[in-house]
């Protein structure tokens, strides 16, 4: 017995001692990359926080601690409250709109046919074109004389409309355009959740007498529910830190008026990188945070925390 | 086992010998690489040549040129210089400058390049004082940017007009003549090209243009020296916003719609504009069919052109500052500038050059170096505040120029002018600028 039991000892040690190898050997694995995100990600993100306390100079971004002055100021800032309700104006429309048309496209690509690749990849091109070429040709397409778009409304007797050159109508343009691109993102990911729905339950459905829309409204879009949580998520949180279509196309003399689409972080890039006011951008890069944290919170608490955990679907038994 | 390791050694020995050997010997011709960083693309040609002509007495050196559109540019300043990553030599206006200059960023001139500077008549005082912080001379003058009126002959000819405008109103009434419509009423031709639309400061500068003639500036010294107050919140000031509004609402010879500035002119889609010297070289290579003359700017209350001054600088990045301020000096001596200006079209800040046979067969180059004892040179001021102050300015200037009920509204136009100086004033306060 007691020599058993010493055995046991001994086994559970080696055992241990072999869990404790692996486990060093797993965290010196990860240790490069952990060192690496901390330097280029977390330790610039806690920085923020402290230099949203400070007011800053150009050599100097912890010059004086001002406490929660930069902040106070922001909402004193009429340019900065003007770049929320742009923010949130383009956000919500580029979500909304993003995500509907996606559902809708994977909706009509997610039967397999011939050409279906040639589809997909045509939707998904935008997604993988940089930005800034996407957005000077799009700034061509709505030039007021010679723009592509302008021609096109010709044929039906509309006249010239300066697409970036009003305020209203610049906002709108910037919105087609940064659907346009991301749509096609979304859509693959529907496709690939759509695809994975098993055929049994919309058979069963269909035996059930349910029609096209009864199926697609009560069992895709139920099942669909994480995903369009990750979609709508993912959406806001790209929609929040828009800059580089705004900043192309409102560059130039042609430009859009910089305070008709003048967003967050493009007043973020302003106030730290031309003049300088580090802590003060730092303050509105806290508040821009802070604002996708609660968006965040609120989109996981209407959809019933990560998604709907009763129903599994998928081979994989994934929710 | 010990044979071996002894040739190893003895090996060894002699390959450092060998390579310390080839280091002493060519120690005199070390080869060096300079970079230098412009915020005008179009000099990227001037550069080239002259450090292929430099590299005819200094074979050892190349010379990388980096050029950007100039915002652009100015942001890749921004996180650079700070940062120690600037190129060896920048070539800069003061105003874009000026807030590494007050940090203590940028070095002054080397006292071989400051006697050079200091030379009698070799720059105007007003280029060596938008380069002097508290008495240092920080930068050494490259070229200057002078406006004049740019007016195309052919339209001019076509409207039975036989000479540039010399006032204002002269001009307005021009302009109005000079613009096109189709059947519709929508402007094909714009009388005069005004800078209406865009991020950045270029919307102020353009309507400084017009504000100083018309008697204001954007800002001007306080009682006490050094501190500043917005200088537009006046009638000059209101008159300037209401030629535009006019302009684009009354009279309607410019909008938003068309196409403007260079390229307008160049696709003859304006009649007039304000530009300066660089403009001359652009034509050339786009559109040399086209028939153009240049005249000074008009006048109204008072007289006067913008002169901005690019200057070169040598970085504290540079590890051979010697080595790039003999290559700043090659940049400006007489036959790198007068190429420049007739390559390039930049006008050289150096007084001590003729230019007379580049005049002469660039006709279009005279308006830039007329003189007259009553036309002043006005231009940036060299504060760090300066940019915010323009940038900010002419954001509200987009917006008023797209707000039609400012038409025949005194009122508004009145509101409109001070609240961009009460803003202008707030921000001179934070930079600790401020002055009645």
């Amino acid at each position: 017995m007691n020599r058993n039991n010493a055995n046991a000892i001994t086994l559970r040690r080696r055992m241990n001692e072999t869990e404790r190898k692996k486990r060093i050997f797993v965290y010196c694995s990860i240790l490069p990359v952990i060192a690496i995100f901390a330097f280029v990600r977390i330790i610039p993100i806690f920085k923020n926080f402290v230099y949203s306390l400070f007011e800053s100079t150009v050599v100097n971004p912890m010059q004086e601690f001002v406490g929660l002055k930069n902040f106070v100021d922001l909402f004193r800032d009429p340019l900065f409250l003007l770049s929320l309700r742009n923010t949130s104006i383009f956000a919500l429309f580029v979500t909304v709109f993003s995500v509907v048309l996606a559902v809708l496209l994977a909706a009509l690509l997610v039967n397999q046919s011939k050409l279906s690749p040639l589809y997909e990849t045509l939707y998904f091109l935008p997604v993988i074109t940089p930005m800034v070429p996407v957005a000077v040709v799009w700034k061509w397409i709505y030039d007021p004389t010679y723009g592509l778009l302008n021609y096109i409304l010709s044929w039906f007797g509309i006249q010239p409309i300066g697409w970036l050159v009003y305020p209203n109508t610049a906002m709108v343009a910037i919105i087609i355009m940064s659907v346009w691109k991301i749509v096609g993102y979304n859509m693959i990911i529907f496709l690939v959740g759509m695809r994975d729905i098993p055929e049994t339950y919309i058979e069963a459905a269909r035996i059930d007498g349910a029609s096209t829309n009864q199926v697609f409204w009560k069992v895709i879009i139920p099942l669909l529910k994480p995903i369009l949580l990750f979609v709508f998520v993912i959406s806001t949180i790209n929609s929040f830190n828009v800059f580089t279509q705004v900043f192309v196309m409102t560059s130039g003399a042609q430009g859009a008026p910089g305070n008709a689409v003048r967003t967050i972080v493009f007043d973020i890039y302003e106030n730290g990188f031309r003049y300088f006011r580090t802590g003060y951008a730092a303050a509105e890069a806290v508040v821009l945070f802070a604002i996708i944290l609660l968006l965040t919170f609120i989109q996981f608490g209407i959809s019933g925390g990560s998604g709907d955990k009763k129903i599994k679907i998928g081979k994989g038994g994934a929710n | 086992m010990k044979i071996m390791r002894k040739m190893f050694l003895v090996a060894l020995v002699l390959l450092v010998a060998l390579q310390m050997g080839f280091a002493n010997g060519s120690s005199e011709a070390k080869a060096e690489t300079l970079t230098i960083w412009s915020g005008y693309p179009e000099m990227e040609k001037f550069y080239k040549q002259a450090a292929e002509r430099f590299k005819e007495t200094h074979p050892n050196v190349t010379v990388e040129i980096v050029s950007h559109p100039l915002r652009e540019f100015e942001q890749k300043l921004s996180a650079t210089i700070p940062s120690n990553t600037v190129a060896d030599i920048i070539e800069v206006s003061t105003y874009a400058n000026q807030k590494f200059i007050d940090a203590g960023l940028m070095p002054a001139l080397s006292d071989e390049v400051l006697k050079f500077a200091k030379a009698d008549g070799r720059y105007s005082s007003f280029a060596l004082n938008n380069n002097t912080t508290n008495g240092v001379i920080y930068g050494l003058p490259l070229f200057q940017g002078r406006t004049a009126l740019f007016y195309n002959t052919d339209m001019f000819a076509e409207a039975g007009l036989t000479r540039a405008p010399q006032t204002f109103d002269e001009m307005y009434q021009y302009a109005k003549v000079l613009a096109k419509y189709d059947e519709k009423g929508n402007l094909t031709r714009s009388g005069h090209s005004l800078r209406l639309s865009g991020q950045g400061s270029g919307v102020a500068e353009k309507f400084w243009f017009t504000l100083y003639p018309m008697g204001a500036t954007i800002i001007e010294e306080g009682k006490t020296p050094g501190t500043y107050h917005a200088a537009y919140n006046n009638d000059a000031g209101r008159k300037a916003l209401q030629y535009y509004i006019d302009a684009v609402y009354k009279d309607h010879w410019d909008d938003q719609l068309i196409k403007h500035d260079t390229e307008a002119f160049e696709l003859g889609q304006t009649a007039m504009f304000f530009r300066e010297s660089w403009v001359i070289g652009d034509i050339a290579a786009k559109a040399p069919g086209l028939n153009y003359e240049t005249a000074p700017v008009p006048k109204d209350a008072r007289w006067g052109r913008i002169t901005n001054v690019e200057n070169l600088y040598v970085t504290k990045a540079s590890k051979n500052p010697e080595l790039a301020w003999e290559f700043v000096l090659s940049l400006v001596d007489e036959d790198n500038q007068r190429w420049m200006f007739e390559n390039v079209g930049w006008l050289p800040c150096r007084n001590d050059i003729n230019i007379a046979d580049i005049i002469e067969r660039h006709p279009q180059f005279a308006a830039f170096v007329y003189t007259d004892p009553e036309y002043e040179e006005y231009g940036y001021i060299p504060i760090a505040a300066f940019d915010e102050v323009t940038t900010k300015l002419a954001e509200r200037l987009v917006t008023a120029f797209l707000d039609s009920s400012l038409n025949g509204n005194s009122a508004g136009i009145a509101k409109t002018v001070s609240d961009a100086a009460a803003e202008t004033n707030e921000i001179l306060k934070r930079y600790k600028l401020f002055g009645e």
